[in-house]
């Protein structure tokens, strides 16, 4: 593209190029100093720009290092009051009434100047809208005090002043929405630039954020750690942490601690029939009274002021609590708060338009110099609950040696036990049950067998069941021990049957078999499939079994207990309330409880001669015949007393007067009077 | 040397002298003159064109640099107002020298090496100034005090009280501060 000439002066002398050339010379200059100009301030802002980064970077290292605030809080005074020289940093934390509280963490790099003022702000508490940091807390933005509002409407202005400040300033660490921290800078200059200090606190409180975020879900999770979820109580792990430093901290007699277990009864039948959901109400109503009578008790237990000795009260399983008792001025206060515990259930508690009760058991142990851990005493005090509980009623149990030797001798006794089983070392006895009316011969006819458990322990040779069946009860063994038993005399009496059947008896004349079935037996998920399958194997027609439960299944499970006799009986299975007379003896059990059987306990039938025993007797065999029930007198011991009960109308009868437990041959023998070998 | 202390000898020499007499001051010297302020330069060059402004103004090196620290305060104060906007005074603004323009210094010149001055209180009331650079440049700070004075309107009296060009290991300068008439 062609181009005109730039038109130049038409006169050009000598003193106009100098004019001309100075004019040139100085627009370069003007050119470079804003060239110059252009590149300091981006220097500038690429320089602060790094120093703020760096600063955030450690300040987000320091946030991610740390776990808790109080940790991350002083770094970041310090980077922030460096990084801005500010004179003084300090941080609130924001308290449940809508308060600041001064966490005493602060940062000067010249702490004696700034005495005045850091002590005039350590430990100091602002209300909302009170003071900076309450100002910050009411408005949740920064706020900014310049040095006339400082040296006037300042509440620690005189302190400010004696340090030379000249300016402050607020921000609040936010988690969402929620003011969770208020920080607080004092400077001996003016803020000018609040743009770039709001950019750097802001950030800085992000990260103090984070850290305050990361500190609640750790103490959630170390508290739903040790606390049980449902109750809110410390649960098993918190328990054994304290009852371990209490137990460290006993003094040299070793005295002064005591654990109280306490066990809810009658708390799985409200489970089992309002629902897990009404259970879980029981429980946390439970927690809720202990707590308060602990509370009242102690007094500010939580604290630790007033009250001379401590509790704590944790849920340590399904209905199972556990009170942990330190630094104990007098052991009955154990005992007296165990009574005021039972007290406070007496009151019904509300389940779904329903009241219901609950008992305790409670044990008790005290710590004593013969305890050499915690676990020790706590395996007393759940020895003395389970003594409790195994009253039936509840109530209180101390534990003490006796109990303590007790528990070892059974211990002893379930090991043996355990070695009985494997080793096989039961044996049955039969003991025959007769009609007592008299037959055509003139004596009582056999019309079954008790069958009886004997331990035939190779020292001692064979012990009676009362010797063995309580610690077998105890261990948990009695369940491996009545399925034994169980078959066992089924398969006995399937021989006999067969061996009968074979020398032409009729079958309505069979003999039948009567077996003890332990409550812990019998309450077994399984036990009626196990009955039936014991049928089947062993071929014993199910209406010559007889199966003998105490009272003692119905008052621990009524339902189930109905439940299982039904199933049983729809085989053809019989079924007997034994030692009836003794225990509740409700008669709303004989209401609802399919049996076909009482036994009248030994006791009365020794007891004949008084006319009280006799007319109990009576009124015993006018109820089963109203109820269709046939009765069982046992432990008959006299003629007297078979001929006594026949004339009042029992129907059978057994003790040693009519036959005494014998082993299976002699008891099967009792079946031909004549002896068996010569009607063969 | 930072380039900008160049720029403003250039600046100072100029408007007292004329643009064409800061390039005879560099024909003097013997140098090529091309300063920005981004650049850093050999120390020694500031020691020639203050010998060589010293022999053409007649002036001792030392007084040179106290007029160039005297006249530089007005053209700092076109280039960086920001520096003394805080200030109400020259006391102030003297002694915020070593907190605050120093590291605003650095901030555009890495590594820049500023020197350092101590201020203490004499037990005559002045005000102490300790001083020490290689570089024993102690007139152009005594100018700078009076250019600070003259530019907020006060009134300061400087004593050397040692000086490096003596001998003296370090500078101590005493101020004294007048009250400002209102």
């Amino acid at each position: 593209m062609k181009q005109e000439a730039i038109p130049l002066p038409l006169e050009l002398d000598h003193a106009g190029t100098v004019d001309r050339l100075e004019r040139l010379v100085q627009r370069e200059r003007e050119g470079r100093l804003q060239a110059e100009a252009i590149a300091e301030r981006g220097l500038r802002e690429l320089y602060d720009s790094q120093v703020r980064l760096a600063l955030l970077q450690r300040i987000t290292d320091c946030a991610n290092r740390s776990n808790d605030f109080s940790d991350a809080i002083d770094e970041v005074l310090k980077e922030i009051c460096e990084h801005m020289s500010w004179a003084f940093g300090t941080a609130y934390r924001v308290d449940g009434g809508g308060k600041v509280v001064s966490c005493d963490s602060w940062y000067s790099a010249e702490p004696a100047r700034l005495f005045p003022l850091v002590e005039a702000t350590r430990e100091r508490t602002f209300a909302s809208g009170e003071g900076l940091p309450g100002r910050v807390l009411r408005d949740a933005h920064p706020h900014w005090i310049d040095e006339a509002e400082l040296a006037t409407d300042f509440c620690r202005r005189v302190e400010a002043a004696l340090c030379g400040i000249r300016s402050a300033c607020g921000f609040p660490v936010l988690i969402g929405d929620e003011i969770v921290c208020v920080l607080e800078f004092f400077a001996r200059t003016a803020m000018i630039d609040k743009d770039a200090i709001l950019l750097t606190v802001t950030q800085a409180a992000t990260q103090l954020a984070r850290v305050i975020e990361r500190e609640r879900a750790r103490e959630a999770l170390v508290h739903d750690a040790l606390h049980d979820a449902m109750t809110g109580l410390p649960n098993r792990t918190l328990l054994d942490e304290r009852a371990r430093a209490a137990f460290d901290r006993l003094a040299d007699n070793r005295e002064g601690l005591a654990v109280l277990v306490i066990d809810l009864d009658g708390f799985k039948a409200i489970n089992d029939t309002y629902g897990h959901h009404a259970g879980d109400i029981v429980l946390i109503e439970t927690a809720r009274r202990f707590e308060n009578v602990i509370a009242a008790r102690c007094g500010g237990r939580r604290r630790g002021d007033q009250a001379s000795w401590r509790a704590t009260l944790a849920r340590v399983g399904g209905d199972e609590f556990v009170v942990v008792l330190d630094a104990l001025p007098d052991p009955a206060i154990a005992r007296e708060l165990s009574g005021a515990l039972i007290e406070a259930l007496k009151a019904p508690i509300a389940v779904a338009d329903e009241y219901v009760n609950v008992g305790l058991s409670v044990g008790i142990a005290h710590s004593s110099t013969g305890y050499a851990t915690v676990d020790q005493l706590r395996q007393d005090a759940d020895l003395a609950m389970y003594e409790a509980k195994s009253g039936g009623h509840g109530g209180v149990v101390t534990f003490s040696e006796a109990l303590g030797a007790e528990r070892r001798s059974r211990m002893a006794m379930e090991n043996e036990l355990r070695d009985a089983i494997r080793e096989r070392q039961f044996t049955l006895f039969y003991q025959p049950i007769f009609a007592l009316a008299e037959g055509p011969g003139g004596s009582e006819k056999l019309r079954g067998f008790e069958a009886l458990i004997r331990w035939n322990h190779p020292e001692r040779g064979l012990v009676e069941p009362g010797r063995f069946i309580p610690a077998a009860e105890a261990g948990g063994l009695i369940v491996f021990i009545g399925d034994w038993v169980l078959r066992e005399a089924c398969n006995a009496m399937a021989r006999l049957h067969a061996d009968l059947t074979a020398r032409g008896h009729k079958p309505e004349d069979l003999p039948y078999i009567s077996i003890n079935i332990a409550p812990q037996q019998f309450l077994q998920p399984s036990f009626s499939a196990h009955v039936q399958r014991v049928l089947l194997e062993t071929g014993v027609p199910p209406e010559r079994v007889r199966l003998e439960v105490t009272e003692g299944v119905a008052i621990i499970d009524p339902d189930q207990t109905r439940q299982v006799l039904e199933q049983v009986r729809s085989w053809g299975v019989q079924t007997s309330l034994d030692d009836f007379g003794t225990g509740y003896s409700s008669l709303s059990y004989l209401q609802n409880l399919p049996f076909d059987t009482l036994k009248i306990d030994r006791s009365f039938i020794a007891s004949m001669h008084d006319p009280k025993s006799r007319k109990i007797i009576r009124a015993i065999l006018d109820l089963a015949s109203n109820l269709n029930l046939s009765v069982v007198a046992e432990g008959i011991e006299t003629g007297e007393q078979g001929a006594s009960l026949r004339e009042m109308g029992c129907e059978f009868g057994q003790g040693f007067h009519l036959g005494r437990p014998l082993d299976e041959a002699s008891a099967f023998a009792l079946i031909w009077p004549e002896g068996k070998d010569t009607d063969a | 040397m930072k380039g900008v202390v160049f720029n403003l000898l250039e600046d100072a020499v100029t408007r007292q002298h004329g643009l064409l007499a800061w390039d005879s001051l560099l024909d003097m010297a013997g140098l090529e003159g091309a300063y920005t302020s981004l650049g850093s330069y050999p120390d020694s060059e500031v020691v020639r064109l203050v010998g060589a402004a010293s022999t053409a103004l007649g002036l001792s090196p030392g007084e040179v640099l106290r007029w160039f620290g005297r006249s530089a305060i007005p053209l700092l104060f076109e280039r960086y107002p920001a520096f003394f906007v805080p200030h109400t005074g020259a006391q102030s603004f003297v002694a915020s020298i070593n907190d605050i323009i120093h590291p605003e210094v650095r901030k555009l010149y890495a590594g820049a090496g500023c020197p350092h001055f101590h201020f203490h209180d004499l037990e005559d009331g002045r005000t102490g100034l300790a001083y020490q650079s290689p570089r024993r440049m102690c007139p152009l700070a005594h100018g700078f005090i009076e250019g600070a004075a003259d530019h907020f309107g006060d009134t300061v009296e400087i004593e050397h009280l040692s000086c490096m060009l003596d001998g003296h290991p370090v500078c101590r300068i005493a101020l004294s501060w007048s009250p400002r008439a209102c």
